[in-house]
């Protein structure tokens, strides 16, 4: 029987002896990479979201020589370690929370000093403002209207309806706290200013300051007084050695029956963990509570930086394809710009820094914020200079992808513009740009997904661990140019290496590692997305 | 009949004016936007370049003003400001002149009527006078500027002074006719010499001061030390280091001695002739005390500083730099109070040097002839006085006397080193720190990252672009090569801590495996190939070609994994451990290599980098070599496969000799791109600037060292313009290899066009 026609230019796997180990080990080289970058992408997808599950938590009898140690906490991970002498201990690392109490979240238990393991229902996580998590068994809520203790009907309800009142108020007090407060002294700066600038004069000035002193106080107290009416309700606890936890109302965010809860429950636990992650301000530095600050830093960065680099790449590239006569001074030219894309991140940070914050922000406060020098407000690194050096480090990117948009038009289809009358701009208005739009599309995409990946730049011209403000807000000019913002990728960086808790960040590194990664894959997959529609609409129609 | 049809519009086949002047703006706006984003993106070069170039200025030195003391200045002074110097002649009176507008005061010195004062000795630190009277006593006063603030009024300098109590020497007879004066703060050490000739002693007083919890402290007599006897000869220059803890003495032999002083008494260290049997002309103490400057008569000027030798657990006294020989003439010497710079003057030639460097940073000619000079506190003028009291002022304008070619890219004695070196170093914890700013330990650091990232990547990724290009089906590829991409996208922050947090822990215990499994992963699959051809021809054609690398998955899984476990094994067998005081043997990598090899095993290593750097550098060198492959013309590989080729040796002696120019254009990219890398280096690599190989330790590289440092670093500053420097360097390194890489690129394009 005759074999099947070729599909490939070997179609067997080799029927001469020679040299086929070497093809083997080929086909290992590309085994290994595929499988390095997908057990990369996996291992982040499975640690990132493991962050967010839902754990049981084991009570343990734990026996140190003649001490036995009750230990309530979830396994975080599990190690082999060797002693002094050379002997292999199985440990395992638990959580066990109430840092308050312990001073430390983490402890080390050797495998064989565990004499009993049990996981009782009763056992609740319960997330609060300070200190972590905590794990403890309810005793009672204290409301205005008298004390329930667990177990009695009704204190499920009492403590459910606690946590949404604390939550609600929080707002409240956040609200007053932070923007009528805010406002307050903001304005008590603006008059400082202006009656030093001699724009208004001291009466004025001081009748105005005793006014908002007043406001100021007011505010202080309604804050109070809701403070106040919430911690009327208390949540009592005690932790698995008996002590006991009072939780006041305020502190309180989430009570979890960690043992209790099926598959739904825990299901829910977990989407309720994202949402947090997702839409939160970070607390307890950075180590708890969201990323939001960060999620909407990295964006408007990127979208400043996208809004820079698209007019000015496509011009650029336009000009290089269609205008400039090609010629040896255009070759040298796309060389360079091309090299450009080469060029370390770093040192587009350094020009930032050098350029853009020193010299044209330095120069911008000395013309329009010479009052309050020595205090820089553009002469110091913040997001319009990052998203610009960025839009500089991704220029090329656009460049090179417009450029070969643009190159891949075919001849016939601009000859047959230009020859019914089309002048050369309309010929690439009309044709050449929406039949290259989709390449130049792909361009700002993976410039995007470069951008939105990149760190090193950031930690020179304007990225902080922690931006008491976001750059874009509800307090007049609404967008803010020169604060600093934070940023996902430096905020892997922050809490991995530079948190004061290394331990207790590693799951928000993972989850952050997770969200940044799937922002960046997402965009690259558009990108190769559009590449290849393109390529298939191009197929259909060259002449 | 009427003629119906309409006129044709005579201007039918014009263009509209509004299309050609839009179209005409469009042109202008195009081409001005494009020209100037070319120009802006090479702008780069320029502000980078801009802050680079003060580095290697050499230093301005410009007269600014003259003034007279109207008395010859046995000692004199300038102030921070350098507005009112002082002219102190040796008698009881100190001259103040200033500079702007030639007044002149004089301000009496306390105790000091019909006394004669035969020595003095000037520490322009702490602006104290010291003296030594013909009866044998010391004592010292202290001139005190003050700035002055007052409304209406431009600020102004103030002088005062401060005398402080006498003390009268035991030891010896006559006038005290050299002196040294030195304060740690809670104590003096002064070294005087009485007398002249071969009669002369010399002693150290040392003094202690009592602190009271209120106002100032008292001074008392801690000791005095009659050092004559330990000296060869007559001493000729006495000097007590400006902290207190050295006296040096140069004697007539041309032999220094080195005594340390503490509080039970002095010690006599070491004997150095640093001109043979010449007494030097002078003798000097630079900023920081550690290092002196000595001059022969003849005009040698070397620096000499202490350090530890090898093998050696003392400091002493080494020559570490020699400096260009002086004109003739009589000299004088000033240090810098802010760094190593000094200013020396030969007659009228003045000079100022700088001892980190060892260079010449300025010459130039007074026209007095000087018999005294003086360098104010920030170190940015200085006054040259002539016997007469007239004085001239100059400024020095040398922002960076600690930089140069040599500083940055040679190797230099640094003080208290056994020898030259390259060394990174670029803060420190005290005021005399000296910076030690060479990039080659950086340099070092990037091309050792980069060495072990490519060695790990450069296999990988082009023996994937052979099978993808010459083996893998085309509906394989489509998804294999995009997966490759969406690699190089990974952000190296998430690489970064990956490497740091994860790998490096879980490698730390496990080399041995680790090795095992990079050499039996390659080898699973050679034999792997080489049982397969030897299967019957009917079962391998069940396989359609290009499924190899599927095939092949399982059983590197089980090499891999074979080598994990066995690695334990090996460890127990190969490394082990002995501990040198118990003589018990651990199995123990981490211990044992330190132990063999005497280099010392970092959790963050370059194995770890090596690794995860390859996913970064992977995909980059993968993408292009696999282009450079797939465009290998057609007819080439199908006229060899028609002669009878296998697809081995299609590959072999075809492809990759055409493909080599692109091949190497990909090693190339992945070079700039593993050297510029920034994030995976600060985290992975322990940020230690050294310069060995060592697998398991790290480095400091170009990059990282940006981003870690250039945030703390004062705008400006030559630390700051240093790291500019290193960026200067990282740019240049990878243009010049994505240049080669791209011209390389275009030339095998042509080539191949032609076939």
């Amino acid at each position: 029987m005759p074999p099947a026609p070729p599909s490939t230019p070997f179609a067997t796997t080799g029927r001469s002896r020679k040299g086929e180990p070497w093809v083997w080990l080929t086909a290992a080289g590309l085994a290994v990479g595929v499988v390095m970058a997908m057990a990369l992408i996996l291992l982040i997808l499975v640690k990132g979201t493991a962050s967010f599950w839902p754990r049981q938590i084991e009570l343990m009898e734990v026996q140190t020589g003649d001490i036995v140690e009750t230990i309530a906490g979830y396994i975080t991970e599990e190690r082999q370690r060797r002693d002094g002498e050379g002997v292999v201990h199985e440990e395992i690392q638990v959580f066990r929370g109430n840092r308050d109490l312990y001073g430390e979240g983490f402890k080390f238990i050797d495998r064989a000093n565990i004499a009993a393991s049990t996981r009782p229902g009763d056992l609740l996580l319960v997330e609060r403002m300070e200190y972590g998590p905590a794990i403890v068994r309810a005793v009672a809520m204290e409301t205005p209207a008298g004390r329930i203790a667990a177990g009695e009907p009704g204190f499920e309800k009492a403590l459910n309806e606690t946590i949404e009142r604390a939550a609600e108020d929080r707002t409240r007090m956040l609200r007053i706290e932070r923007k009528q407060i805010g406002a307050n002294s903001r304005e008590l700066t603006e008059i400082d200013r202006a009656e030093r600038a001699g724009r208004i004069n001291p009466e004025t000035a001081a009748a105005r300051r005793a006014m908002l002193q007043e406001e100021f106080t007011r505010l202080q107290s309604q804050a109070q007084a809701i403070r106040e009416k919430l911690n009327l309700s208390r949540f009592i606890a005690e932790a698995v050695d008996g002590r006991e936890i009072v939780f006041p109302a305020e502190k309180l965010i989430h009570v979890f029956p960690a043992n209790e809860a099926g598959l739904m429950g825990r299901l829910g636990e977990m989407f309720r963990r994202i949402g947090t992650f997702l839409t939160e301000d970070p607390r307890e530095a950075n180590t708890e509570g969201g990323v939001f600050p960060a999620i909407f830093g990295t964006v408007i960065m990127t979208l400043a930086m996208s809004l820079f680099v698209t007019p000015f790449g496509v011009i650029c590239a336009i000009y290089l394809r269609e205008y400039a006569k090609q010629g040896q001074l255009v070759r040298i030219v796309r060389i360079s710009v091309n090299n450009l894309a080469g060029v370390p991140s770093i040192v587009f940070g350094v020009f930032g820094l050098a350029f853009f914050v020193y010299t044209v922000g330095g120069g911008i406060d000395r013309m329009l914020f010479s009052d309050k020098l020595p205090t820089p407000t553009y002469g110091t690194p913040g997001i319009l200079w990052a998203s610009l050096t960025l839009a500089l480090l991704t220029l090329p990117v656009v460049i090179v992808a417009t450029e070969e948009a643009l190159s891949a038009v075919p001849r016939g289809v601009r000859e047959a513009a230009l020859a019914c009358g089309a002048s050369k701009w309309q010929t690439i208005q009309r044709v050449v740009l929406p039949a290259s739009l989709p390449g130049i599309l792909t361009g700002i995409i993976l410039a995007m997904a470069r951008g939105a990946g990149e760190v090193a730049p950031l930690m020179l011209v304007g990225v902080v661990k922690l931006a008491p403000s976001l750059p874009i807000d509800d307090i007049a000019p609404f967008v803010h140019p020169e604060r600093k913002f934070m940023h996902l990728g430096f905020h892997i960086y922050d809490l991995g290496f530079q948190s004061p808790d290394a331990e207790a960040a590693k799951p928000m590194v993972y989850a952050t590692a997770l969200l940044l990664i799937v922002v960046v894959v997402t965009l690259n997959l558009a990108a190769i997305h559009i590449r290849n529609r393109l390529r298939k609409r191009f197929a259909a129609s060259s002449f | 009949m009427p003629d119906s049809t309409p006129t044709p519009d005579p201007r039918r086949f014009e263009v509209s004016r509004a299309t050609l002047w839009f179209d005409r703006l469009m042109g202008w706006l195009i081409r001005f936007g494009g020209i100037g984003v070319i120009v802006a993106v090479f702008g780069i070069f320029y502000f980078v370049g801009k802050e680079v170039l003060p580095l290697f200025r050499e230093a301005n030195v410009e007269p600014a003003g003259e003034v007279s003391g109207e008395a010859a200045p046995r000692v004199l002074g300038m102030d921070e400001w350098a507005e009112l110097p002082f002219f102190y002649a040796g008698g009881n009176e100190v001259v103040f002149s200033n500079v702007a507008t030639g007044e002149r005061s004089v301000l009496p010195v306390p105790g000091l009527d019909e006394v004669e004062i035969t020595a003095v000795s000037h520490d322009p630190v702490k602006q104290r006078i010291a003296l030594g009277t013909a009866d044998g006593r010391i004592g010292s006063f202290i001139v005190n500027y003050e700035r002055k603030f007052e409304d209406g009024r431009e600020p102004w300098v103030a002088p005062s002074i401060t005398a402080e109590p006498w003390f009268a020497l035991e030891n010896g007879s006559g006038p005290v006719t050299a002196l040294g004066y030195g304060d740690s703060g809670s104590g003096r050490v002064i070294v005087a010499k009485r007398g002249e000739g071969p009669s002369s002693t010399v002693s150290v007083l040392r003094l202690a001061m009592k602190k009271g919890l209120i106002g100032k402290g008292k001074l008392t007599l801690a000791g005095e030390t009659d050092i004559t006897g330990q000296l060869d000869s007559e001493a000729r220059i006495v000097r007590a280091s400006q902290n207190g803890a050295m006296v040096l003495v140069a004697t007539r032999s041309g032999e220094i001695d080195y005594f340390l002083a503490s509080s039970d008494g002095v010690t006599k260290r070491q004997s150095f002739a640093p001109f043979e049997n010449t007494t030097p002309a002078r003798m000097d103490f630079l900023f920081g005390g550690v290092s002196i400057i000595v001059i022969a008569p003849d005009g040698r000027q070397e620096q000499w500083s202490l350090f530890r030798r090898e093998g050696e657990g003392e400091r002493l006294f080494g020559m570490t730099k020699q400096f260009p020989t002086l004109p003739q003439g009589d000299l004088h010497f000033a240090a810098s109070q802010r760094n190593r710079s000094f200013l020396t003057t030969a007659g009228r030639f003045l000079t100022i040097r700088h001892s980190t460097s060892g260079v010449v940073r300025w010459e130039g000619e007074a026209d007095i002839d000087p018999a005294a000079v003086a360098l104010d506190a920030k170190g940015e003028h200085f006054l040259v006085a002539a016997a007469d009291g007239t004085a001239r002022k100059f400024s020095i304008h040398d922002p960076h006397p600690e930089a140069g070619w040599r500083a940055f890219f040679g190797k230099v004695w640094y003080e208290g080193g056994p020898g030259p070196v390259h060394q990174w170093q670029s803060t420190g914890g005290s005021d005399d720190f000296e910076p030690k700013l060479s990039m080659m330990p950086l340099i070092f650091g990037s091309l050792k990252g980069t060495a072990y990232a490519l060695l790990f990547s450069i296999p990988v990724a082009l023996l994937a672009a052979v099978f993808s290009a010459a083996f893998l089906p085309h509906s394989v590829k489509r998804v294999v090569k995009p997966a490759m991409e969406i690699m190089s996208s990974l952000p190296s922050v998430v690489l970064g801590f990956l490497a740091g947090l994860w790998l490096a822990p879980i490698l730390e215990t496990r080399v041995p495996s680790v090795i095992l499994m990079i050499a039996a992963v390659p080898l699973s699959a050679l034999l792997l190939g080489y049982i397969w051809c030897r299967l019957p021809i009917v079962f391998r054609n069940r396989f359609e070609g290009g499924s190899e690398w599927m095939i092949v998955l399982p059983f590197l899984a089980l090499a891999g994994w074979l080598g994990w476990a066995l690695g334990p094994v090996i460890e127990s067998w190969l490394f082990v451990y002995k501990d040198p005081s118990t003589g018990r043997e651990i199995a123990d990598f981490r211990l044992w290599w330190p132990q063999a090899t005497g280099i010392p095993f970092e959790q963050r290593n370059s194995l770890v980098l090596g690794f995860m750097m390859g996913f970064a550098v992977i995909p980059v060198i993968f993408t292009i070599a696999e282009d450079s492959l797939s465009n290998v013309p057609k007819p080439l590989t199908a006229a060899a496969a028609a002669l009878g080729a296998n697809r081995w040796q299609v590959v072999w002696t075809i492809m990759l000799p055409v493909a080599a120019a692109g091949i190497f254009s990909a090693l190339m990219i992945g070079f700039g791109r593993a050297v510029g890398e920034t994030m995976i280096m600060v985290m992975a690599t322990g940020n230690t600037p050294i310069t060995e190989w060592n697998l398991f330790s790290g480095m400091r590289t170009l990059s990282a060292n940006i981003a870690v440092e250039l945030p703390e670093a004062p705008v400006g500053s030559t630390h700051y313009r240093a790291l500019f420097l290193g960026a200067v360097v990282l740019f240049a390194m990878t243009f010049v290899m994505n240049t080669i890489a791209e011209l390389l690129r275009q030339r095998l394009r042509e080539r191949n066009k032609i076939v």
